[in-house]
């Protein structure tokens, strides 16, 4: 590729780009390099250099690797105004060439040998001369350093004439449907003849083309334009002696002016009641730009009463309001709706309410979603219907209702709703109502559909109760069949019986997702929102799971909920018990009440002498000393036994407690007093005081004293009455009287009376009776336990007699 | 020496007062035509690395010293000492001056010929720059009191390539105009600093003057 002449030194060293390269060596001063796929690396060239090992740079060469000079392409040469040729090619890619200049274009025009270079890459002018030359071949020459390339066209002049852009295009006279447009072209030579087209364009397309030729100016007139539109009007030229090339377009846009509304607005009602009065809700949609013919400004709504003459009541709803309330009566009324832009109104829009609902009980259907939309066919009405009207919401039907509606003709039948709005999984429901001769609209069906069913998202609350032990009912009664994202065709009922226990004949075995197996049962009827699990097994764990389903399957699989059915007799000992509870406690709520009956009735009180209230009388009124006399400390002296019924049963009472309440190992030895001379003074004597009796006879009644010596009794009285034989005897009297009373606790103190001596027994007092006569008053005699708690005073009062001690003799 | 100091005495108050009251000098002038050749030998080094990078090795390497072939007309930085301490300072200043102008003419066909237009601007800046320092230095010559030197007229310096030079030794040229900018960027700097020292104030002398003598 290149070659050294530098005089042949064994240290010199050749490099490309700082790497060193081996060449052969021709002869002792040229050495030859080859150099394969030299790649571009800088603009600057790459540089080959050699050196002298411990010298500087001897020399060196920059090779440029550039790309190769490209023919040009699509050269043309054209006028615009027979002047100026104006030549123009493509010079393809640059080559890259950093050498001033990288590339040359020469143009050539071979009759009149003229040459021009050009100042640009890719165009060239050249100036028409004055000689009327026709003919042009003009040759291309473009080169640089490394090669040259040219191309040539040969052309008539005139046949090359290109328009200048027309200018100056405006609108005249505009108006509503109208308007005439105006421009200018360059002239070309003397009197020639332009061919323009003038295109009206709206919404970037093309609806009108007029072809005008013209010499200088440009007129034409654009009829069948819409009202309030804009439009663009653009114009282009072309020589028409030889046609070469459009001109450039010139653009102008304007707007025809507005025109009153050319159609009435669609007008639908939706009625309800507010408050108790009936309510329409007018609804329009906005008209169309085409029908609008301009900014619409209000919306008049006139409403008129058809029951009775009144004046009209005209309300005017600003734009772009698109609905309106009106609070009615039970009247007719016939409402009319106009759209009013700058210019007027538009024709009215009829339509007719009644307060009076009408029938809302009409057909319910259902409708098929499609990709379409809902295919709604109904039943013609037999009548003078005008017309169909479709109503539905666009959006779910938790949500506001955004209302629709699509107005159909009277020999409609169906049709086929489609919105944007519609998604799947969502129920529309569509009122078909019939616009009759009155403009009045009468609901005809009501359809409900869905764009798409889906499976249900959710599954029902299920309350289980009347649990038994063989069966529980489960219910889900607030579930809504209506907000589902399809229709709900029935349930499916999962029970998960005990273990190795097999479905029941009404449920089918299925196989869970996760591989567990369950008996399922299928309800077809929506509306059957109750099931009863039967023949169970008591003392199981069921589970269960109720799910929805639709056309397209069920609901989301949940968790099963679990239920224990009871032991069998549970319930009946609950309905045993219960009462049995019952009743003890009103038996014992009622013994709680009537205690002290009771207790009146069946033990009754014993009266404390200690707390006798006479006692509190009797000391503070009389006797400061007056105190109620000890049983243990007496010892008894007489014992007289009066057969009287009343006195034994007194004294099988006293004698059974005094049995816990003494300790006598023996009977107590009793004495009569013979003589006054016995008397010792005060000393232990037993005192019965019965104040039934006390109060009479205390006037003429005195207590005998009977000293009482227990552990030497006198010996005189050996002879006369054998301590032995009287206890005997009166053990024996005592045991014959009571009977029941074992010997063995019949160590009691026997409390004694001095009897009278002419009823008392003679046996008991053969000859000395006690000296003091009165007291043979005491008419009872009575065995007072130890520590006895005071007998009810009744008792005491029915008891007929009683021992009383006379006033200042009383035991101490 | 009591003469003397009587003698500095009277002068002192003098010197002062002229300051205050005259022309600064070209002493201000000076000190900056000496800062604004610092900073160009700044600026210098970094453009003329990408420059070099730009020509490829290997003008680029740190020990490339080629022969002076083709700059012999590059206006020569380096003297003799002696000859350099002899020099005037109407003669330091003029060389300055005359060196620069051409140097600038050279450095913008550099400009012209550079491919990228970030060397372009480059270039372009440190023209500026150096057209910035041409004019500080035809200051400090006017505050002397120097005339301009005057271009011969056809004699303008080209950088253009002649059909035989080729495009190794053109890209040599290239290098040693970056070489010789900076050479005489170095000379000037102290062409200047040795300016400034003469032209300090006489007070400054006086001070010295004095303790010489104290001593």
């Amino acid at each position: 590729m290149g070659g050294s002449r530098w005089i042949h030194q064994d240290n010199i060293s050749c490099y490309l780009e700082g790497v060193q390269i081996h060449g052969e060596q021709l002869d002792r001063s040229v050495t030859a390099f080859e150099l394969k796929n030299v790649s571009f690396i800088r603009k600057k060239g790459t540089n080959v250099f050699c050196k002298m090992e411990q010298g500087g740079v001897l020399g060196g060469i920059v090779l440029f690797v550039s790309k190769v000079l490209q023919e040009p392409k699509d050269f043309s040469c054209e006028t615009q105004d027979l002047k100026t040729l104006t030549c123009t090619w493509d010079p393809g890619s640059d080559t890259g060439l950093t050498k001033q200049p990288s590339q040359s274009y020469t143009l050539f025009e071979s009759f009149s040998g003229k040459r021009t270079l050009c100042k640009h890459r890719n165009w060239c002018n050249w100036q028409v001369a004055q000689d009327s030359q026709e003919t042009y071949n003009f040759t291309l020459l473009a080169e640089n350093y490394l090669r040259k390339r040219s191309v040539s066209i040969l052309f008539n002049l005139t046949q090359r004439v290109h328009p200048m852009t027309p200018y100056n295009l405006f609108p005249k006279n505009v108006g509503a449907t109208n308007a005439t447009m105006t421009w200018k072209v360059h002239s070309i030579g003397n009197n020639s003849t332009l061919l323009c087209q003038l295109e009206l364009l709206t919404e970037e397309k093309v609806i009108q083309q007029h072809n005008v030729s013209i010499k200088v100016n440009g007129e034409y007139l654009l009829s069948e334009l819409e009202p309030d539109t804009e439009y663009v009007a653009r114009v282009r030229c072309a020589y028409t002696k030889h046609f070469w090339k459009w001109s450039e377009f010139i653009s102008q846009k304007f707007n025809t002016a507005e025109a009153a509304p050319s159609e009435a607005p669609d007008v639908w009602r939706n009625m309800k009641m507010v408050s108790g009065h009936p309510t329409v809700s007018l609804f329009w949609k906005p008209l169309s730009k085409v029908h609008a013919n301009g900014k619409i400004l209000f919306y008049n709504v006139t409403v008129e009463n058809l029951d009775k003459p009144s004046r009209l009541e005209v309300l005017s709803i600003p734009a772009p309001a698109r609905s309106t309330e009106l609070t009615l009566d039970q009247c007719s009324y016939q409402i009319h709706v106009t759209a009013h832009n700058s210019v007027g109104p538009s024709p009215a829009s009829v339509i007719v309410v009644s307060g009076d609902p009408g029938n809302e009980e009409v057909e319910k259907g259902r409708v098929n979603g499609t990709e379409d939309g809902f295919s709604v066919s109904w039943k013609p009405q037999s009548g003078d219907a005008t017309g169909y009207v479709v109503e539905w919401c666009d959006g779910p039907q938790d949500l506001p209702c955004v209302l629709q509606w699509k107005n159909l003709g009277p020999n409609t039948t169906s049709t086929v709703i489609s919105s944007g709005a519609f998604r799947p999984g969502v129920r529309y429901n569509f009122r078909i109502y019939g616009i009759s001769t009155k403009r009045m609209a009468h609901l005809l069906e009501k359809k409900a559909g869905y764009l798409e069913e889906l499976a249900p998202s959710d599954n029902p609350q299920v309350v289980m109760s009347n649990l038994t032990s063989h069966s529980f009912t489960l219910s889900w009664k607030d579930y809504s069949t209506e907000s589902q994202p399809g229709f709900i065709q029935g349930y499916h009922v999962y029970l998960k019986p005990k273990a190795g226990e097999q479905c029941h004949q009404a449920f089918e075995k299925t196989v869970l997702p996760e591989d567990s197996v369950c008996c399922k049962y299928t309800i077809d009827n929506p509306e059957q929102k109750t099931f009863v699990v039967e023949n169970l097994q008591p003392e199981s764990v069921y589970e269960f799971f109720v799910t929805p389903y639709t056309s397209v399957g069920e609901g989301p699989l949940d968790a099963f909920t679990k239920v224990t059915t009871p032991d069998e007799y549970s319930h009946i000992l609950i309905r045993i018990i219960l009462p049995m509870v019952f009743c003890v406690l009103i038996v014992m709520i009622i013994c709680y009440l009537k205690s002290q009956w009771l207790k009146e009735k069946c033990y009754p009180d014993i009266p404390d002498p200690y707390k006798s209230s006479v006692l509190s009388l009797i000391k503070s009124k009389e006797n400061p000393h007056l105190t109620i006399m000890n049983v243990n400390d007496c010892v008894p002296d007489a014992i007289e036994v009066i057969n009287k019924p009343e006195g034994s049963k007194i004294q099988f009472l006293g004698t059974r407690k005094s049995l816990t309440e003494t300790e006598f190992t023996k009977p107590a030895y009793l004495y009569l007093l013979p003589t006054e001379k016995n008397y010792s003074g005060p000393g232990p004597c037993i005192c019965f005081e019965n104040f039934t009796y006390n109060q009479a006879a205390s006037d003429f009644a005195s207590c005998g004293h009977f000293p009482v010596t227990p552990q030497a009794p006198p010996p005189q009285l050996g002879p006369l009455t054998s301590p032995e034989n009287l206890l005997k005897a009166l053990e024996q009297n005592y045991m014959n009287s009571l009977g029941e009373i074992p010997a063995g606790e019949a160590n009691l103190n026997y409390v004694s009376q001095l009897a009278s001596p002419t009823s008392g027994d003679k046996d008991s007092l053969p000859t000395n009776p006690p000296e003091p006569a009165l007291c043979s008053e005491y008419k009872m005699q009575m065995a007072i336990p130890l520590g006895l708690a005071s007998a009810p005073p009744r008792e005491n009062s029915s008891l007929s007699s009683t021992t009383l001690l006379g006033q200042g003799e009383h035991c101490s | 020496m009591l003469a003397c100091l009587c003698a500095v005495l009277w002068h002192l108050p003098a010197v002062p007062a002229h300051n205050r009251t005259g022309d600064p000098g070209p002493g201000p002038s000076i000190q900056k035509t000496y800062d604004l050749t610092r900073y160009l030998e700044h600026q210098l080094r970094s453009l003329a690395g990408t420059y070099l990078n730009y020509l490829g090795p290997p003008f680029n390497e740190p020990d490339f010293n080629p022969p002076r072939l083709g700059a012999e007309t590059l206006p020569r930085a380096t003297v003799n000492l002696e000859v350099w301490r002899s020099l005037n300072d109407r003669l330091r200043l003029t060389q300055n001056y005359e060196a620069y102008s051409h140097l600038l003419c050279y450095l913008r066909g550099l400009n012209r010929q550079a491919a990228t237009a970030e060397l372009r601007r480059s270039l372009a800046h440190f023209c500026t720059s150096l057209q910035g320092l041409l004019g500080s230095i035809a200051g400090v010559m006017a505050a002397l009191g120097y005339p301009l030197p005057q271009p011969l007229p056809g004699t303008e310096p080209t950088w253009t390539p002649g059909p035989a030079h080729s495009d190794f030794l053109q890209k040599m040229d290239d290098f040693w105009l970056l070489k010789e900018l900076q050479t005489w960027l170095w000379r000037s700097a102290k062409d200047f600093n040795r300016l400034k020292k003469k032209m300090q104030p006489p007070a400054a002398a006086v001070t010295l003057h004095l303790e010489a003598h104290g001593f």
